[in-house]
């Protein structure tokens, strides 16, 4: 009886290390792949799909940069981030503290149009937001993007910052005003310091929504020197069609970023991404 | 009483701050939605009123009913392979008899912060028909390479594989974190009471877990429902209109043929719909909480 349940014991660990190191390997496989193909030249591809890169290249990507000018994406997609970020995270930061801590006329009407933010499938905008960009003059230049990556960011900032302020002591601004604080200095030296573990998660998820953000850039930036490196991808892969490593090289250089972030700080993205979902 | 009225009397200066976000944020939220309205009850080029015959023609639109059709095709593909896995991968989790379990929770999570443009490319390579890996594979097993997004009968399935890929990890750790918040004594006494994993994760586990489940299986229909990266530049909606979604097809109508007004009118009626699952979803979803 004894060595049954023992048996059984064992069988039951095999298989689950097993299967859990299965998913793991085919969620890893695709990501190890493409980074040692960008290695190999579009020859050694042809002849082995899977085969490890026999003498390592940087080919593909000094292509990129001298063919390719990716630089150029590069330096977009750096200035959107650059731009948008701080601008989410100062904005959402102060909707946020204005719902946990204030009632004011229409605050429901507010919560409930960036609430609604959140609930709208982002590509219906799509064509609007075109219509009024065109309409208004507003495409194709340097900044047409950071408006709306601010803005369709902002209300998930808002929550995550309206439900962290929410478990700050109240006393803690009293005592600032009985010290004679005024409401900006209250605001942003008192309380914006104390939010220092949401805003790191703010920051970092608004990267990775403005860095990867592909259909917007599509629609709204027509002339080149303003791609940004979702959109050069495109670009590329129509231009160079049988460049398989060429632009295998384009995907490395558009995730590595993502992907160093990501190991560095997961455990803020995991519950940043999953905090609306679990509390809900 | 004395801290309320000390921040009523604060909302003067805040309306410094609220007012220009807010109308940063109306412009480029809200105020698109109006113009397409706009333009949704114009005939092309902004000519004339036309009232709701852009609607009507929507109505009438079989290509639209079929992106529709695709759409939720791909939904219940997501919800049985996202939602489904990841509560699997949850549930081991929970039996204390894995290795590494920090190792898988970050694998398994990564390909969530991919561009989802990347993943589409990556996954049209892993597709491809001479080089792809998968056709690698099938010839390892002597079989016949296969046209994986150029046969309309499983072009859809094969577009749905990668999104799948992708987004399993968000739900597990959606579930893993619902997971932890169950009581430890309401699970030891399970165990103790001799519960295998199987009747463990079924009767004591996943009851536990509505709130969470219904929150999952909103985010992920909602999620799939507006899908369009992976699919631009996976198919583009091909071959043909076999794996059409409604975001495709609204783009094409206003890029590609340049119907700015019809494009509105389809971007409008993917708002409606999408309004209308979600409130069906969670009513029935309040509606089986009850029970």
């Amino acid at each position: 009886m004894r060595k049954k349940s023992s048996f059984a014991v064992k069988l039951g660990y095999v298989g689950t290390n097993v299967t859990v190191l299965l998913f793991t390997l085919s969620a890893l496989f695709p990501i190890v792949w493409m980074l040692y193909t960008s290695l190999k030249t579009n020859k050694e591809f042809n002849l082995n799909t899977m085969s490890l890169p026999s003498s390592p290249t940087l080919d593909n990507y000094s292509n990129a940069f001298n063919i390719g000018n990716i630089g150029s994406a590069i330096f977009s997609s750096l200035l959107n981030t650059v731009i948008a970020v701080p601008l989410i995270i100062v904005f959402s930061f102060v909707i946020g503290y204005f719902f946990s801590r204030i009632e004011f006329k229409g605050k429901k009407i507010m919560m409930l149009l960036f609430l609604a933010g959140m609930m709208i499938p982002i590509h219906a905008l799509l064509v609007p937001l075109f219509v009024q960009f065109k309409w208004m003059g507003m495409l194709d230049s340097r900044f047409t993007l950071i408006l709306p990556y601010i803005a369709f960011h902002l209300p998930v900032a808002i929550f995550l910052f309206d439900s962290f302020i929410k478990g700050i002591s109240k006393e803690i601004e009293e005592a600032a005003y009985m010290d004679g604080s005024s409401f900006d200095y209250t605001m942003f030296r008192v309380i914006l310091p104390i939010c220092m573990p949401i805003m790191s998660t703010v920051a970092i998820l608004s990267t990775l929504g403005t860095w990867n953000e592909f259909s917007f850039a599509l629609v709204l930036n027509k002339s080149s020197e303003l791609f940004t490196l979702p959109i050069w991808l495109t670009f590329f892969s129509g231009q160079y069609t049988t460049d398989y490593t060429g632009k295998i090289a384009g995907l490395v250089m558009t995730s590595l970023p993502i992907i160093v972030l990501y190991l560095f700080f997961s455990n803020k993205i995991m519950t940043g991404m999953t905090a609306g979902a679990v509390k809900g | 009483m004395r801290s309320s009225r000390l921040f009523k009397l604060q909302a003067g200066p805040a309306f410094r701050y609220l007012v220009p976000i807010f109308i940063i944020y109306a412009f480029t939220v809200l105020l698109p939605l109006l113009i397409s309205m706009y333009y949704s009850v114009h005939s092309e080029g902004n000519a004339k009123f036309v009232g709701l015959q852009n609607y009507v023609a929507l109505v009438k639109d079989n290509d639209f009913w079929f992106s529709l059709k695709n759409n939720i095709i791909i939904a219940v593909i997501c919800v049985a392979g996202q939602v489904g896995i990841a509560f699997l991968i949850a549930s081991f989790f929970m039996t204390k008899l894995l290795k590494l379990e920090g190792l898988h929770r970050i694998a398994i999570f990564l390909p969530v912060v991919l561009a989802p443009i990347v993943t589409g490319y990556l996954w049209s390579l892993i597709y491809n028909y001479r080089m792809g890996v998968l056709n690698w594979v099938l010839k390892l097993f002597n079989m016949d390479p296969v046209l994986w997004l150029d046969n309309p009968s499983y072009v859809l399935y094969s577009v749905s594989v990668p999104l799948v890929w992708q987004y399993i990890g968000l739900y597990f750790i959606i579930f893993l974190a619902g997971m932890q918040n169950i009581s430890k004594e309401v699970l030891e006494a399970s165990e103790i009471d001799g519960a295998t994993w199987y009747r463990k994760t079924v009767y004591v586990i996943l009851p536990l877990l509505k709130n969470v489940m219904s929150v999952a299986l909103i985010l992920c229909i909602t999620g799939t429902l507006k899908v369009f990266d992976h699919i631009y530049v996976m198919t583009g909606g091909g071959p043909g209109r076999s794996s059409m979604v409604m975001a495709q097809y609204a783009y094409n109508n206003a890029f590609t043929m340049s119907r700015l007004s019809y494009g509105s009118t389809i971007s409008i009626g993917m708002l409606i719909l999408c309004a209308i699952i979600l409130l069906v979803m969670s009513r029935w979803i309040g509606g089986g909480e009850e029970k």
